[in-house]
C-alpha cells in the first residue's frame, strides 16, 4: 500500500510495505492518486520508469510484512502507582485528580518490594527491566520511591538484571535533594507542564483552586538545568481550550526546555474534550508547529518534540511494530494495595484487575486477551498507512472511547496520522539540509 | 522525478524483544511504537563507535 500526501508544496509517497519515504513532483503524486495529469509522452515515460525502478528495488508497492507479533511471557516493565494522591487538582486528570475513583492512599514499601519481586520473578531471561514511578504525584511518597530504587538495584544485581527507572511528576515538590536523587537514579523524568501560564493555570490547579504555573515553572527549570544530557521530557496536555497548542510547545522551547511532548487530552469533560469539529484546527496547528520546528532546527535552535521523532531508517523491527504496546502482557500497573492492572489507564477498573503482587499470579484469560491484541486484531487498521508506526494505538484509549481494546478511536487515528505526516516532512527537510 | 528520502536500514536482529516497553515513553496516552528505537541495534552501534 502507498500513501501519497502533500505538505505545503511538497509531495510524498510513503510505502507501508517497505517503510520507505519518497518525495515526488506534483504530477507524479496526482498520477499515483489516480487524478488526471496532462503528461507529455516523455514525462509519462520518465515517471513510469522511476516508479518501475522503485518497485523493482522493493521500495514501492512492496508486499507487507508477514511478521508475527513477538510472543513472550516475560514481564518487562511495571508502572508503580506509589501515590494515589496528588497535590494538584487538574481538571482533566484521567486518574480522578490522583485518587483513581477510590480512597487517597500511598503505596507502602512492602507492596513496592513485592512488586519488584514479582517483576524479577516474571522477567525470565530479560536483563533490562523498567520501573516507572507514577501517581497521583509520586513525590508525595518519595521515601518509598528511594527505598524501592535501592531495593530493586540490589536484588536485580544478584540476578544480573539492570533496572531503568522513570518518574512522572508535576514538579511541585522538586527540591535540590530530589533533583540530585533523580539525576543519580532516574533514566528518564517526565515533568508535567502544559505551556503558557494562562493555559496551564486554566486546568492545572492547586488543592486551593489556584493555578499552579508559578509554583512549578522555576522548579522545573532548575531541574532541567541540573539534568545535563540525561533524558527528560516536559510533557503537557492540550485541550479544546488551547487548540493553538503550537504556541505552548514553542513557549516551552523558548523557556529552555529542549525535550517536549504535548498530548491531546483524554477526557469527556465537555469544555475540555477534543471533538471532531476541532480536527481541522488541530491539523493546522501540527503543521504550524512542524514549520517552526524545521525553521528552528535549520537555525541551530532545534528542540525535540516527541511525536516528530519517527525514525524510518532505524526504529523498532517489524515484529515489534505489529505487537502493539505490550500492556497487560509485558507491562503492568500496580496500585497502592498491590493489585495489578494492564496499564495505568485501566487502574481501578475491577473488570481489568489481573492479580495482586502478594499473590503473584496473573489472570491467564485476561493476559491472553492482551497478549493476542496486536495490529492484526485491529481490523480497522488494515487499510491504514500509519499502521506499522502506531501499531493500532493505545489499548486503553481504544477501550475507553470505543469499548474494545481492538477498536481504534477515529479521532486519535486522525491526529496520529497528521503527526506522522508532519514527522515525515520534518525528516525530509532535515535530510535535504544534510545534503 | 522521485527521490528516496529514507528507507529502513538492514538489521541483523528482529523479534528479539529487547526493546523497551512502549508505554515507558514520554506520553503515556499516545504511545507510538514507531517512535521507539531498537535497543539491540542501538547497543551494537554504540560498541562499534567505541
Amino acid at each position: 500500500m502507498i500513501h501519497v500526501f502533500t505538505y505545503h508544496d511538497k509531495h510524498y509517497i510513503y510505502d507501508t510495505g517497505s517503510g520507505a519515504l519518497h518525495e515526488c513532483d506534483e504530477a507524479t503524486a496526482r498520477h499515483l492518486k489516480g487524478e488526471p495529469v496532462a503528461f507529455t509522452d516523455e514525462e509519462l515515460k520518465a515517471t513510469l520508469s522511476d516508479l518501475a525502478a522503485l518497485k523493482s528495488s522493493g521500495l514501492l508497492d512492496a508486499p507487507e510484512t508477514n511478521a508475527r507479533p513477538i510472543k513472550s511471557n516475560e514481564v518487562k516493565a511495571l508502572c508503580l502507582h506509589v501515590s494515589h494522591d496528588c497535590n494538584l487538582r487538574c481538571r482533566y486528570c484521567f486518574a480522578d485528580e490522583g485518587a483513581y475513583h477510590s480512597v487517597r492512599e500511598v503505596m507502602s514499601f512492602e507492596t513496592a518490594k513485592a512488586a519488584i519481586d514479582f517483576l524479577l520473578r516474571e522477567s525470565g531471561n530479560r536483563k533490562v527491566l523498567e520501573v516507572d514511578f507514577f501517581g497521583g504525584e509520586p513525590l508525595m511518597n518519595l521515601d518509598v520511591v528511594k527505598k524501592t530504587v535501592y531495593y530493586a538495584k540490589e536484588e536485580g544485581a544478584k540476578l544480573g538484571k539492570k533496572f531503568l527507572f522513570t518518574t512522572t511528576t508535576n514538579g511541585l515538590l522538586l527540591d535540590d535533594e530530589t533533583i540530585a536523587f533523580f539525576n543519580a537514579e532516574m533514566e528518564n523524568v517526565v515533568l508535567s507542564l502544559d505551556g503558557r501560564k494562562q493555559v496551564h493555570d486554566e486546568v492545572r490547579k492547586t488543592v486551593n483552586g489556584k493555578g499552579s504555573f508559578d509554583a512549578v515553572i522555576e522548579k522545573i527549570k532548575r531541574f532541567v538545568k541540573a539534568r545535563g544530557d540525561k533524558h527528560y521530557y516536559v510533557r503537557g496536555t492540550f485541550t479544546a481550550k488551547n487548540l493553538d497548542f503550537a504556541k505552548d510547545v514553542l513557549f516551552l522551547a523558548d523557556n529552555g526546555f529542549d525535550s517536549i511532548s504535548l498530548e491531546p487530552v483524554v477526557t469527556d469533560i465537555p469544555d475540555l474534550q477534543i471533538r471532531e469539529e476541532h480536527l481541522p484546527a488541530i491539523e493546522r496547528e501540527y503543521e504550524l508547529l512542524a514549520d517552526e520546528y524545521i525553521k528552528r532546527e535549520a537555525e541551530g535552535k532545534g528542540f525535540l518534540f516527541f511525536h516528530f521523532q519517527i525514525d524510518l531508517e532505524g526504529g523498532p523491527c517489524l515484529q515489534k511494530r505489529v505487537s502493539a504496546c505490550g500492556a497487560g502482557n509485558e507491562y503492568f500497573s500496580v496500585v497502592p494495595c498491590g493489585d495489578i492492572y494492564p496499564c495505568h489507564q485501566f487502574a481501578g477498573d475491577v473488570n481489568f484487575k489481573m492479580g495482586n503482587v502478594f499473590e503473584g499470579k496473573l489472570d491467564g484469560a485476561l493476559r491472553a486477551k492482551f497478549a493476542e491484541s496486536c495490529l492484526f486484531t485491529r481490523k480497522k487498521c488494515e487499510g491504514c498507512f500509519a499502521k506499522f508506526i502506531c501499531s493500532g494505538g493505545c489499548n486503553a484509549n481504544n477501550y475507553h472511547y470505543c469499548g474494545d481494546i481492538n477498536e481504534p478511536y477515529p479521532m486519535t487515528c486522525a491526529m496520529m496520522k497528521k503527526r506522522i505526516e508532519c514527522a515525515m516532512h520534518v525528516l525530509a527537510e532535515r535530510k535535504s539540509r544534510e545534503k | 522525478m522521485i527521490k528516496t528520502i529514507a528507507k529502513p536500514s538492514e538489521k541483523k536482529v528482529t523479534g528479539c524483544g529487547e526493546c523497551r516497553s512502549t508505554c515507558q515513553s514520554a506520553c503515556k496516552t499516545s504511545c507510538t511504537v514507531g517512535n521507539q528505537s531498537c535497543e539491540r541495534v542501538t547497543r551494537e552501534q554504540k560498541i562499534e563507535r567505541k
